[in-house]
């Protein structure tokens, strides 16, 4: 007599299997499908915004180096391991290296410049909307819009310290075209420069909903005999109520006269 | 108890209105780094014109009396205040004439501040940015066409 019980012992290795496969199938697409199912979208496209910082120590130098007694050690961050500068440039490299104690703009609160305001080692927020990101970060409260427009670069530029920065999506990557700097800003504490030709092109894309990939193509024909690249990545801050804490350098000599202490008899 | 809110409200926003009431100090401190009692005129050839903020700055050769060149820097204001006086990149191309009408700076060396300079189409424009710098003999008035 052919019972339910009987009937579904025949089946039951064939469910078994199924739903292995399945699980299978689901896991190994792990990564990718979590990622394109779960990274934050605004208006269909990946959404950016947040407070990011890398673990990088890229800021103490892009290139690799041993340690000193300024910099832990690092393997560097630039794609070929070195900056191909040339040979005159190289030697201004190495005397801002001579000098970096300081020469090093970031010693004095200045802007941090761009790639540098990425890496540095401390937060910076993002704020997307369909028509620009604006980033600020808390160095020195500075402030870069990119735009998403479709808008190009002015017609009359300044030698802006943050440069002018214009993208587009190319799926779900953000490419971000930067350009009219000035020559004041330092890639890295080590003496890495560029001059007021410089040109970066950034790509943003999600690995996981908390984590970015950061790469800068960099290109300067006064400086550099070819364009070169670098890579970072961004962790999401998720401490509870972080936030961005007010730090201007260079404001510090000025905090023992201000506020005014009264006379004392 | 309606008297009192409005009283309350009255003065919170009079308060605000106090708070939001600051005097204006002139952050371009030009006394600090620049001699009133030091009026100079050069006329050179740019070699480089930096739009930043919070001071532009234009560098140019001037020719000495044997021949040589020295090159000088001069201050501007902010590039916005710039443009509204019509100066651009392309104002002052490198290797243009210029005359500029200022005052040195204190430490002796070769940089000043621009309080006019004439451009090589002969505009004359007001390029200095700080509110307390004194005036020249001869300043521009915006620019005059």
């Amino acid at each position: 007599m052919k019972t339910a019980q009987t009937h579904y012992a025949h089946q039951r290795p064939t469910i078994i299997c199924l739903v292995g496969i399945t699980l299978v199938w689901l896991l190994s697409a792990g990564n990718t499908f979590a990622a394109g199912a779960k990274i934050p979208r605004l208006n269909g496209k990946p959404d950016f915004s947040g407070i990011w910082q890398t673990i990088s120590a890229a800021d103490y130098d892009l290139e690799p180096h041993s340690n000193r007694k300024d910099a832990p050690p690092g393997a560097g961050v630039v794609e070929g391991k070195f900056i191909p500068y040339l040979p005159s440039a190289l030697e201004q490299k190495k005397k801002n290296f001579e000098a970096r104690a300081t020469l090093d703009p970031a010693l004095k609160g200045y802007t941090l410049g761009v790639p540098r305001g990425i890496y540095y080692p401390e937060p910076f927020q993002i704020f997307q909307r369909k028509q620009d990101l604006t980033l600020v970060h808390q160095f020195g409260h500075s402030v870069r819009t990119i735009h998403t427009d479709g808008t190009d670069h002015p017609k009359d530029p300044y030698d802006w310290w943050l440069g002018d920065s214009r993208a587009k999506w190319e799926g779900d990557t953000l490419v971000v075209d930067v350009k009219h700097f000035n020559d004041k800003t330092w890639f890295d504490r080590a003496g890495n420069y560029h001059s007021d030709a410089l040109h970066v092109i950034e790509k943003w894309t999600f690995i996981d909903p908390n984590t970015l990939e950061y790469q800068a193509t960099i290109d300067d024909p006064k400086v550099y005999s070819r364009p070169w690249n670098i890579s970072v990545i961004l962790y999401r801050h998720r401490e509870k109520d972080f936030q961005l804490i007010e730090d201007y350098r260079f404001t510090l000599d000025y905090d023992q006269y201000y506020p005014p202490k009264p006379n004392k008899q | 108890m309606k008297m009192n809110s409005k009283l309350i409200r009255s003065l919170f926003m009079s308060g605000l209105f106090a708070l939001t009431m600051q005097s204006a100090h002139a952050h371009h401190a030009f006394s600090a780094e620049f001699d009133a009692q030091q009026p100079i005129e050069l006329k050179g050839v740019v070699s480089k014109l930096e739009l930043v903020n919070p001071h532009s700055w234009l560098y140019l050769d001037v020719k000495q009396a044997d021949g040589s060149a020295k090159n000088w820097g001069f201050e501007f204001g902010a590039p916005f205040s710039l443009k509204k006086n019509g100066i651009t990149k392309a104002s002052l191309p490198v290797g243009s004439e210029v005359t500029i009408k200022g005052y040195r700076a204190k430490n002796g060396k070769e940089f000043g501040y621009a309080v006019t300079t004439v451009l090589s189409d002969g505009r004359n424009v007001k390029t200095g940015g700080a509110q307390d710098a004194p005036d020249a003999q001869a300043q521009g008035q915006g620019s005059t066409q």
